[in-house]
């Protein structure tokens, strides 16, 4: 007999002058009757329930976290923009003899970076869903990665940066190509184009564990250079709105202390009629699962389930008459609960 | 039959956090009062950044200048009748002989509003105490407001301001370059004259604390 929190409710409920009789199988099934002294038991078949996650994070081996032939190449030539400006901005100030100037523009390019970074996850963050037009599969992609966070850190290298790599390789080529002779212009193009890049290499990490990472990271985490680790955490609690950057984070309590993106929130409400949605509570799509086995989920999901029926139980027992409606009506809490799963409820013979 | 089995738990005080709602949007007849200068108290500056990226937030200011405001300290507050929640129609005038706070707010159901609407209900006794009702002004209608007083339990009245007539008669200055409806809270004592006026957009509990302390003093 497996003990579940919910013993104590059934007990509980035995103390109130009703005969009930359960039992609890160690294969999840379950089996509820009541009885009355007024009219005839009814006849309640035992309920076999198997549920299957309608929506699952990605296991280790998922296909989706492994990088292709396609990732590498898009992370090539991504890469291959980004050392041309930086390139560019070398050999113009060795030309020059200027080095003041690329330096800093190179400097304004990476906090540029870090303010980029938020503001596009503080838009992806709270508007639209997987239909929206061309942001829709991002959006998606940020939905399910607040409510599984650290699949993050099982993707591969390309895997992870190839559709930012992509977008860099579409904007800064032709910047490459244009102002190639403007070495600050190319240190600001270089630096930017190269931290929002990697930012999902810096995001990643910053959910590693620091017993994982390398150190040298650790170390640039802890000195402010990357986003460290407990300030992107503060980002994936609830009211999950703020923390937004993620390359270095030096914007973060800048914005946060001064309301920024709540200013943001409210003029857009205005002017557009959308609400963010760090607004309302987080719904189930949103929030954070834990990272458990899918034996633990199930075991969870069960003993919910069972508190769930105690205590309509426990409802039934201050009514005496009890019909096949009762039936009808645990039979409906068991498909209602599953009803984001694929219920499989079969009555056994 | 299922629903009515199902047991129901009663529902604690709601935490005040905006929930889902359909978009109401601001109605795009508001005119950004005479001055093109907004108003934006409050707000406080801790820059990490270089100081060569302070130009970045020139709106952003410690304190700003009221340009023609209709309604001043001292002066008596024009009179105005609204629909409260209940679609009743209420006169400023039903308030005199007792002090008044009415409260400017941008919306019902935003984050800002709920903060200071959930800030005058737990403080309520306290303006009770000091002989004080509370109004709340938006230009949300009676149904916006009906819900939004009954989601959070909220004792004081709530008007609609609809077309923003008294907002705009009272000088309310709007943020951000006319883009936010502001957040601006008029203290009236028994003679329906303006003892405080008090502005700050993002920091709404403070309202309450400002309020109350002049009403101590009253």
């Amino acid at each position: 007999m497996s003990i579940l929190p919910h013993h104590y409710h059934i007990h509980h409920a035995a103390s109130i002058g009703r005969r009930h009789h359960y039992h609890h199988h160690r294969h999840h099934r379950v089996y509820c009757t009541a009885t009355t002294p007024l009219k005839p038991r009814p006849k309640v078949e035992p309920l076999i329930i198997n549920t299957t996650p309608l929506i699952a994070p990605p296991k280790l081996d998922d296909p989706e976290l492994k990088s292709s032939w396609t990732h590498r190449a898009w992370v090539a030539t991504g890469c291959t923009t980004v050392l041309i400006s930086l390139a560019s901005s070398v050999v113009g100030s060795v030309d020059s003899h200027i080095w003041l100037e690329p330096v800093l523009s190179g400097f304004a390019g990476y906090l540029f970076a870090d303010l980029g970074s938020g503001v596009y996850h503080w838009g992806i963050d709270n508007y639209g869903d997987a239909s929206t037009p061309v942001f829709g599969s991002q959006i998606d992609a940020f939905q399910g990665h607040h409510r599984w966070p650290w699949t993050i850190t099982k993707r591969q290298f390309a895997n992870n940066l190839h559709a930012l790599a992509r977008v860099i390789t579409y904007t800064v080529l032709p910047i490459d190509l244009i102002g190639h002779d403007h070495p600050a212009v190319m240190g600001f193009v270089g630096m930017a184009s190269g931290c929002i890049m990697f930012s999902q290499l810096f995001h990643s990490w910053a959910h590693g564990t620091k017993s994982k990472l390398p150190p040298v990271v650790v170390v640039l985490q802890d000195a402010g250079v990357l986003v460290s680790r407990s300030q992107h955490a503060a980002h994936h609690r609830p009211p999950y709105n703020n923390n937004y950057c993620i390359v270095s984070g030096v914007w973060n309590k800048f914005l946060d202390e001064n309301r920024v993106f709540e200013a943001l929130e409210m003029v857009v409400f205005f002017k557009l009629g959308l609400r963010p949605r760090s607004w309302s509570e987080p719904n189930s799509d949103w929030t954070e699962e834990s990272e458990a086995s899918p034996a633990t989920s199930d075991f969870v999901a069960m003993t919910m389930l069972c508190i769930r029926i105690s205590s309509n139980v426990e409802y039934f027992l201050e009514k005496p008459v009890i019909n096949e409606n009762t039936v009808v009506s645990l039979e409906y809490e068991f498909n209602e609960y599953h009803k984001k799963s694929k219920p499989h409820v079969t009555q056994s013979q | 039959m299922a629903s009515s089995l199902r047991p129901t738990l009663t529902a604690s005080l709601p935490a005040c956090n905006a929930t889902t709602q359909s978009p109401k949007l601001y109605p795009s007849a508001i005119n950004p009062f005479k001055s093109s200068q907004s108003h934006f108290h409050g707000l406080k500056l801790s820059l990490a950044i270089p100081s060569s990226f302070s130009s970045f937030t020139p709106s952003i200011s410690k304190t700003s200048v009221i340009v023609s405001a209709k309604v001043t300290k001292g002066s008596v507050a024009p009179s105005f009748t609204l629909k409260d929640q209940d679609g009743k129609t209420v006169s400023l005038s039903k308030f005199k002989g007792k002090p008044v706070v009415v409260y400017f707010y941008p919306a019902d159901e935003t984050p800002g509003c709920t903060k200071q609407a959930c800030a005058f209900r737990d403080s309520y006794e306290k303006f009770k105490k000091a002989g004080a009702q509370v109004v709340g002004i938006s230009g949300d209608d009676a149904e916006s407001h009906k819900a939004f007083a009954k989601k959070y339990r909220l004792p004081f009245t709530l008007l609609s301001d609809e077309g923003n007539k008294v907002r705009k008669d009272w000088g309310v200055p709007s943020d951000l370059f006319g883009t936010l409806p502001g957040r601006q809270t008029y203290v009236l004592d028994k003679n329906g004259v303006v003892q405080l006026i008090y502005n700050n957009q993002f920091q709404p509990e403070k309202h309450i604390d400002e309020t109350l302390k002049l009403l101590q003093s009253l």
